[in-house]
């Protein structure tokens, strides 16, 4: 089907391309154009006689005495004019032929350059110079003053009774660590020296303090201490071990200095 | 021996416009061997202004605590000041190791004379049985061998008393002395 569809089209293309090629070419040739002229009869002046010459006659007036000087007008000529334009006017059209436009020569211009500076418009001029004056007397120079900005030299103070006059605290040492022996004989010489019997004995704490100068004494039971205010004397004093104890049927506070290890 | 072990204690105080400082010394039991103490200080109103805030980092590092150092017979072996003084950025010249103690919250350690490092100059120390330890921070000069010697004698000291107490009463006895001077 399509083979024919394609048959019938190239027939149809054929059919017109031989219509089209087989047209005659018919070439015309325009008449020229020749623009007529026609001559019309010349216009014809015919010439009148002119005019009757014009005769003033004078005429006395007698109005007055002495009289008015009469005056002569002059006669009127006649000329006869002719007018030539007629004769040259015709119905023949004159051709007239303009010039064609011609190429103007290019000229180059030149574009003249920017100013370089600014005119300021609107100056207004001073209205007048103002006139300088010199003080001839010079300003003084200040005088410089020094502070010394640097904190002062102190002075360090001994104040070591201040100081021992404070509460000192000084904490137990821990018995378990102590030598089993030692501790032993630490006890015999706690009964020894309070006079108590051992079972009637509650022991507080261990603490090494200066063999003299306390001043006082305080037991700390909630942290296991003790709190001692000191003399001068007790600086230098040896350290040594003290046994603070309670009494078990009174409550009342035993101590005493054991002999060192 | 535990007696030979010096523990200086530094505390300056501002006691209304006056500046002033104190240096404990004590033996390992906390009982004191030297005190010393400077007159109060008074800047002027111009000091104040010339030296903003530097005056009183100044005052303290290089007036108070170099006079106090000087008074000195012999050096301590552990120079202690309060935490808030060493956390200031402290930039002296004492020559022995600069730390602050203070007692922690954190859990106990395993037993007594265990250490924890928390930091590089961050220390903890079991002190006590059952206790928060103690934290032990140290300045930047110290190094980490300096330090394990510190840590050793805070522990033979820490062992007979309480080594954050002396600072109270250092600061305490400077009160009195301003209260009494007034």
């Amino acid at each position: 089907m399509f083979g024919r569809v394609r048959g019938a089209m190239a027939d149809a293309a054929e059919t017109l391309r031989r219509t089209f090629a087989s047209l005659p070419v018919v070439t015309v040739v325009p008449e020229p154009f020749h623009p007529g002229s026609h001559r019309g009869d010349l216009l014809a002046v015919a010439p009148r006689p002119g005019l009757d010459l014009l005769a003033a006659t004078g005429r006395g007036a007698k109005l007055f005495r002495e009289g008015v000087p009469s005056l002569a007008l002059p006669p009127f000529e006649a000329k006869l004019q002719a007018e030539a334009g007629w004769a040259s006017w015709g119905a023949e059209a004159e051709v007239v032929r303009m010039t064609p436009l011609e190429a103007g020569r290019a000229a180059q211009v030149a574009v003249p350059p920017l100013p370089r500076q600014a005119r300021t418009l609107g100056r207004v001029e001073a209205p007048a110079c103002p006139g300088t004056r010199r003080i001839a007397e010079p300003l003084v120079h200040p005088g410089t003053r020094r502070l010394d900005p640097r904190l002062g030299d102190v002075s360090a103070q001994a104040g070591l009774e201040a100081i021992l006059g404070l509460p000192i605290p000084i904490r137990a040492e821990d018995i378990q660590r102590l030598p089993k022996g030692l501790w032993m004989r630490y006890s015999l010489q706690l009964v020894r020296g309070t006079g108590e019997n051992v079972r009637n004995l509650e022991v507080l704490g261990l603490f090494r303090i200066p063999r003299k100068g306390v001043a006082d004494l305080r037991h700390d039971p909630r942290q296991s201490r003790i709190l001692i205010r000191l003399e001068a004397s007790a600086v230098r004093a040896p350290r040594e071990p003290f046994i603070l104890a309670r009494r078990k049927d009174d409550g009342a506070l035993l101590s005493c200095f054991v002999e060192g290890s | 021996m535990a007696e030979s072990i010096k523990l200086a204690y530094f505390m300056a105080v501002k006691e209304g416009a006056s500046y002033l400082g104190g240096l404990l010394v004590t033996d390992t039991s906390g009982i004191p061997l030297d005190f010393r103490y400077t007159e109060p200080i008074t800047p002027t109103h111009l000091q104040s202004i010339l030296y903003g805030k530097s005056l009183e980092p100044h005052l303290k590092e290089e007036v108070i605590q170099k006079t106090l150092l000087k008074e000195l017979k012999t050096p301590p072996d552990l120079f202690i000041l309060s935490a808030t003084e060493l956390a200031g950025g402290w930039s002296g010249d004492a020559k022995c190791p600069v730390l602050a103690v203070q007692k922690s919250q954190e859990t106990p350690l395993v037993k007594v004379g265990t250490t924890f490092r928390a930091g590089p100059r961050d220390i903890l120390l079991q002190l006590a049985e059952g206790a928060a330890p103690l934290r032990v921070m140290f300045a930047a000069s110290v190094d980490a061998a300096a330090q394990e010697q510190a840590m050793a004698k805070l522990l033979e000291a820490g062992y007979h008393m309480d080594l954050t107490e002396p600072l109270e009463r250092v600061t305490v006895a400077l009160q009195s002395l301003v209260v009494k001077g007034s």
